[in-house]
């Protein structure tokens, strides 16, 4: 694994690559594929970068277990985008110029935004030399809407198949009442959030009694907007909020004496659990991968990740894995072209890949390349066998979606321009 | 009227606390010309302090030892980094801060890790104070404001009333001048610096059980003790108190406020005109409650540099 | 003098040769250490200079990106400028929001002059994800660079040339403005802004003007990073961009005016090379920057003049052992800092803690570091860091005595010594002469 490479290594490597070159002219030599994970490893934004660079790891020694492509490794690079869209968009430049074909990314959707369309743009201008964007987790929806397009595969679920299942697993349940407050961050993530809060409202017939989009982590007292949720007396709290935001939300709520419940999409980040300890009790999570749900097919991969990575994959880690295998099943099916991997049949076999995972199968959705993937929905309990974050509580699933019932409809806003 | 009481209880714990971490800053802003940027890491350095400490005593102690851990750090810091650099003017001395509140933070997150701790308010004062409107009210928030208050009063008093406390104004008013009396300047400003981050420290170790303690609770509060500051007049602890109550109930207000220009102009009958323009019309009160403690420093400092309350300008 | 302007010309030809000589991922972050260059040079036209510090030059960065990327045409739209010329919109908007900020903010000095400028940043880093027509939200905006003069501008070398040729042109002209009478009237308005009202100028119409000069050319470095990232989000607004410039431009050195480009470079390019071999590579940010502060005070410059002038003095002959055993301690002291660093990440890292715990009292597992296995129990792995700094800390006191020997021995011959200490204190003595006249 070529990892931490300094750049004068880089520019060795670069040099050594272009001596290869010449020698390849003579003869066929098959050249190991790289890929690339871009993301935020430092800074106050770290931790979830962090947890995607495991991940990533993870899947990409299990595809090299078993043989890897063509024959040889492939060879993971490590990119710090310290943070930021332009960090993010230099180093996907170094990345390339490295010799990555394939680039991960997922914290973020401003950087996910910045990634699809530098590769784009890479790909309009550089034909034959197309680089594959793998987006593992930069969620908001027009990513596989109006910024979708043939070079990128979104792996993750999305606002919508997150907040659709938990509401819709939340009624079935009889705890998601009929008064619903809508509250969330004020970027594209939460605005999707609430957009489908509202748009499901009809159908699953509940009331949206009031809905907040509140600046993104620099809130710090939460009590005034729990004040608002008391003012409409809602029975539910729906929120995309993850990290700080959720947090402090759900302390301001439970210290306020609030009753209500919270159906969320990211409670399950490391740290959360032992941080809001018996706070989160009752309340509900959409995630796509349950220890507790999965059986032994679950509980061995869920070992084997803990026994390489130290801790019980959860949060994002869990699909960026799946898609990962995903990624591996395509790959057993494109051939080398004279020792070196052509990205555009790579996508193709994408399209046609499935992949078995603990919760059903997955694959992608030709039209606008989403992933469809089972989704679990749980509630936080004490009743468990795998206590998550040091505590006595874990993630007690009440309803498991397959890939079809989880899905949400493509956008009309997509349109990919197809290279076959 | 329910939400009015509310917002106001809250708004007014939330300046409260803000007056805790902001109370050492403008003293050592007043005092040294230091615009610490390492101000707010003695905060978070407090809460870890504490939460650490927690594991092997019991809460109200491990709060007093964190406060002290904090303040001998600020000692440090002042007897080892800022004086040495003191002569090469303030600029120098900023950025020196401003490289130890990275130090902090990243030593902070090598040995606690990325994520939020499990640092929480202890069970026997998690309860509710009251009920009010049928939302209780948890005793410990009204615990952060009377910490805040009483602190308040001792530096006050401790200032205005004591032999310590006129020879510390006078360093802070003519140092050179007290210097030249046969006081110790350094020592004063080398307390100074250590009882702001005492006081900063203290402010983090109560308020992270309540909030969260994080590896980003400094950046969180970085700026905005600087609008406390500059609002309430450097150097001026009352100012600081009056900015941190205008600023917490502002921005607990804004919050509930969904007016925007438009709707100021339709009053006037020129609401379609004002939507048609967008981009700033548009904007809700309650989406700028970030951004209001920003203008308030703005107005501030273009109409009474010297703040509120303050006297130098 | 004759030796330097060399030095210069050598430095651009090379600049101009190097997308033949190094890598593509290279010439990329030589691009980005050029932007940041022009963005530290602009800042110390103000900071340096007009003796004026601003905490929220990150505004003008992002209003010149913004503008030249709305030249540029947001998605498909059409492009209102050529290529090559786009950084004029953000010359142009930076300049006139420079005027605005700038009579404003310059009505002050001292420290609330730096409060008015973070102040104005603060409010546009909080309003911008608002106004989407203007920033685009969260997700920012994005654009496409189009061919012109027969060039596709679609090749990261295209880009670096526009790059530089933007890049020398602006610190050029930055140059050329200080030489005028107008750049005397900007130092005097550092030295002794009352003596020069007194002389009958109007030093807040200067002090805007020159505001309004370093926005410009900061929103130029914009425009250029716009270019080459082909998008803007509105994050470019965060105060970490502000105090970026700030502490690249004193780590370089205010008082040269080819410090802060260094600085800039310096530190940009520690950034790429940095992050990519370590995750704690802000911890040694940070620990330079207070080494810097406490031990460099006149920067990288300050010390480049104070080698060349002490060469001057001394002959080489004597001062390298000097020069060798600094050296020597410099590296031991940073390989101590960086094992320490990077065995105690290792060590207290999540999955290491986790298969500690796994070995169930026994010795816990050894860690991969440099190359080489180290276990955490064992005497090596906690002694050769200890080795280490004891051995810098020798090297230290050797350098020091060889220095002062030298000292003593040259102190005879002329009475003037301009050790670190004193080139340190003479140019920072004007400097807290000026904060002593604020503060009062």
């Amino acid at each position: 694994m070529l990892t931490k490479m300094s750049v004068f290594k880089r520019s060795f490597i670069v040099l050594v690559l272009s001596l290869s070159c010449l020698l390849m002219a003579a003869t066929v030599f098959a050249a190991p594929l790289r890929v690339a994970v871009v993301e935020t490893l430092s800074g106050s934004q770290a931790s979830t970068g962090l947890l995607y660079r495991s991940a990533v790891r993870y899947g990409i020694d299990k595809i090299n277990a078993q043989g890897g492509w063509n024959g040889g490794s492939i060879q993971l690079l490590e990119y710090d985008n310290q943070g930021g869209v332009a960090g993010a968009s230099e180093k996907v430049k170094a990345a390339i110029a490295d010799g990555a074909q394939i680039i991960f990314q997922g914290a973020s959707s401003a950087v996910g935004g910045q990634v699809t369309e530098d590769i784009r743009k890479y790909n309009l201008r550089n034909p034959g030399k197309e680089v594959l964007y793998m987006n593992v987790g930069a969620e908001a929806m027009e990513l596989t809407g109006s910024k979708a397009h043939f070079h990128m595969f979104r792996i993750s679920p999305n606002a919508e198949i997150r907040i659709g299942a938990v509401i819709e697993a939340m009624k079935e349940n009889g705890n998601l009442g009929e008064r619903v407050y809508s509250m969330n961050q004020n970027y594209s993530w939460g605005m999707d959030v609430e957009k489908t809060i509202l748009d499901k409202s009809a159908s699953l017939g509940y009331e949206v009694v009031g809905k907040t989009l509140h600046d993104v982590n620099k809130i710090q007292d939460f009590s005034p907007y729990v004040a608002k949720i008391k003012a409409v007396n809602a029975n539910t709290v729906i929120t995309g909020n993850w990290s700080n935001d959720l947090l402090l939300l759900m302390k301001a709520a439970n210290d306020a004496g609030l009753q209500v419940r919270f159906g969320t999409a990211f409670l399950d980040q490391p740290g959360n659990l032992a941080n809001a300890g018996d706070t989160a009790l009752g309340h509900f999570i959409a995630h796509d991968f349950s220890l507790e749900s999965t059986g032994d097919e679950g509980a061995a991969f869920g070992e084997d990740y803990k026994k390489k990575m130290g801790h019980y994959p959860s949060y994002v880690e869990p699909h960026t894995v799946m898609g990962i295998g995903l990624l591996g099943e395509a790959l057993k099916n494109v051939a080398d072209e004279d020792g070196k991997m052509n990205i555009n049949k790579l996508v193709l076999a994408m399209e046609k890949a499935t992949y078995h995972t603990p919760l059903g199968e997955i694959s992608i959705r030709i039209e606008d390349h989403q992933v469809l993937l089972p989704m679990v929905v749980s509630e936080v309990s004490k009743d468990v066998k795998y206590k998550m974050d040091g505590t006595d509580l874990g993630y007690k699933p009440i309803k498991i979606m397959t890939a079809e019932e989880a899905a949400a409809p493509v956008q009309a806003a997509t349109k990919i321009v197809r290279i076959d | 009227m329910e939400y009015f009481t509310i917002s106001l209880l809250n708004g007014t714990v939330y300046g409260l606390l803000l007056f805790m971490v902001s109370a050492g800053l403008t003293l050592i802003f007043g005092m040294m010309g230091v615009l610490n940027f390492a101000h707010t890491s003695f905060y978070m350095l407090g809460a870890y302090f504490a939460y650490t400490l927690q594991k092997y005593i019991s809460f109200w102690p491990s709060i007093i030892l964190a406060t002290v851990l904090a303040g001998g750090g600020g000692i440090v810091v002042e007897r080892y980094f800022l004086r040495r650099v003191h002569r090469y003017g303030h600029a120098h001395e900023l950025l020196l801060t401003f490289g130890l509140s990275y130090i902090i933070a990243e030593l902070i997150k090598l040995f606690y890790g990325n994520y939020p701790t499990n640092y929480r308010v202890p069970e026997s004062l998690h309860f509710s104070a009251f009920q009010i409107f049928g939302t209780d009210y948890p005793v410990y928030r009204l615990l952060m404001g009377g910490i805040s208050l009483g602190m308040f009063l001792l530096v006050y008093l401790l200032l205005s009333r004591t032999r310590v406390g006129i020879v510390v104004r006078s360093a802070i008013y003519r140092p050179r001048m007290a210097e030249a009396l046969g006081h110790n300047v350094p020592l004063v400003f080398m307390g100074v610096f250590g009882v702001g981050a005492a006081l900063a420290g203290l402010a983090g170790a109560v308020a992270g059980a309540f909030y969260t303690t994080n590896p980003n609770m400094a950046l969180e509060l970085g700026v905005i003790v600087f609008v406390v500051v500059v609002v309430g007049g450097l150097g001026s602890l009352e100012g600081a108190m009056l900015a941190s109550l205008i600023i917490g109930l502002s921005s607990s207000f804004a919050v509930g406020i969904d007016l925007s220009l438009v709707d100021l102009f339709a009053f006037f009958g020129a609401g379609e005109w004002a939507q048609g323009l967008g981009g700033l019309m548009e904007l809700k009160v309650s989406s700028l409650s970030a951004t209001i403690p920003f203008a308030l420093m703005l107005i501030i400092l273009l109409v009474r540099p010297s703040g509120l309350l303050g006297e130098k300008g | 003098m004759k030796h330097s302007r060399f030095l210069i010309l050598a430095a651009i030809v090379l600049l101009f040769a190097l997308p033949a000589i190094l890598s593509h991922s290279l010439v990329n972050a030589v691009n980005q250490m050029l932007i940041a260059a022009l963005f530290a040079c602009a800042f110390n036209l103000l900071c340096g200079q007009a003796g004026m510090l601003s905490f929220g030059h990150a505004a003008y960065f992002g209003i010149g990106a913004f503008a030249t990327l709305h030249a540029m045409g947001i998605m498909g739209q059409e492009s209102l400028l050529p290529t090559p010329l786009l950084p004029l919109a953000g010359a142009c908007v930076g300049f006139l929001s420079g005027l605005a900020a700038g009579w404003f903010s310059t009505k002050r000095t001292g420290v609330y002059f730096s409060m008015i400028t973070l102040a104005l940043a603060e409010l546009l880093h909080t309003m911008a994800p608002h106004l989407r027509s203007l920033f685009g939200g969260e997700a920012g905006l994005s654009g496409m660079r189009y061919p012109a003069l027969g060039l596709t501008f679609g090749s990261d070398i295209h880009v670096y040339y526009l790059t530089l040729v933007w890049v020398l042109g602006a610190i050029g002209l930055q140059y050329y403005i200080t030489l005028t009478p107008y750049g005397r009237l900007v130092l005097a308005l550092r030295e002794n802004s009352h003596r020069l009202s007194f002389l009958g100028y109007n030093v807040h119409h200067l002090g805007t003007l020159t505001f309004a000069l370093s926005a410009m050319l900061t929103g130029i470095a914009g425009g250029l990073q716009a270019i080459s990232i082909e998008a803007s989000n509105y994050a470019i607004f965060d105060m970490h961009l502000s105090s970026e410039v700030v502490l690249n431009t004193y780590i370089g050195g205010v008082n040269v005016f080819l410090g802060p480009i260094l600085g800039a470079a310096v530190m940009t390019f520690f950034g790429n090379a940095a992050s990519d071999l370590t995750r704690n590579w802000l911890l040694y940010k940070g620990i330079i920057f207070v080494l810097v502060m406490m031990f460099m005070p006149t920067g990288i410059a300050g010390l480049v003049m104070m080698l060349t002038a002490n060469l001057r003095k001394y002959s080489a002959l004597l001062l390298w052992p000097v020069l060798l055993l600094s050296c020597i301690a410099t590296f031991l002291l940073t390989m101590g800092t960086v094992f320490t660093v990077e065995m105690m990440q290792r060590i207290l890292s999540q999955d290491y803690q986790m298969l500690a715990q796994m070995s169930d009292g026994g010795e816990w597992p050894p860690v991969q570091l440099f190359g080489r296995q180290w276990l955490p129990g064992s005497l090596i792995s906690w002694g050769l860091p200890v080795v280490l700094f004891v051995a810098g800390g020798y090297f230290v006191k050797l350098a020091k005595n060889r220095w002062r020997v030298l000292q003593e021995a040259s102190s005879d011959q002329s009475s003037e010594t301009d050790s670190i200490h004193n080139l340190g204190e003479m140019t920072t003595e004007s400097e807290h002469e000026l904060n002593e006249r604020e503060k009062a």
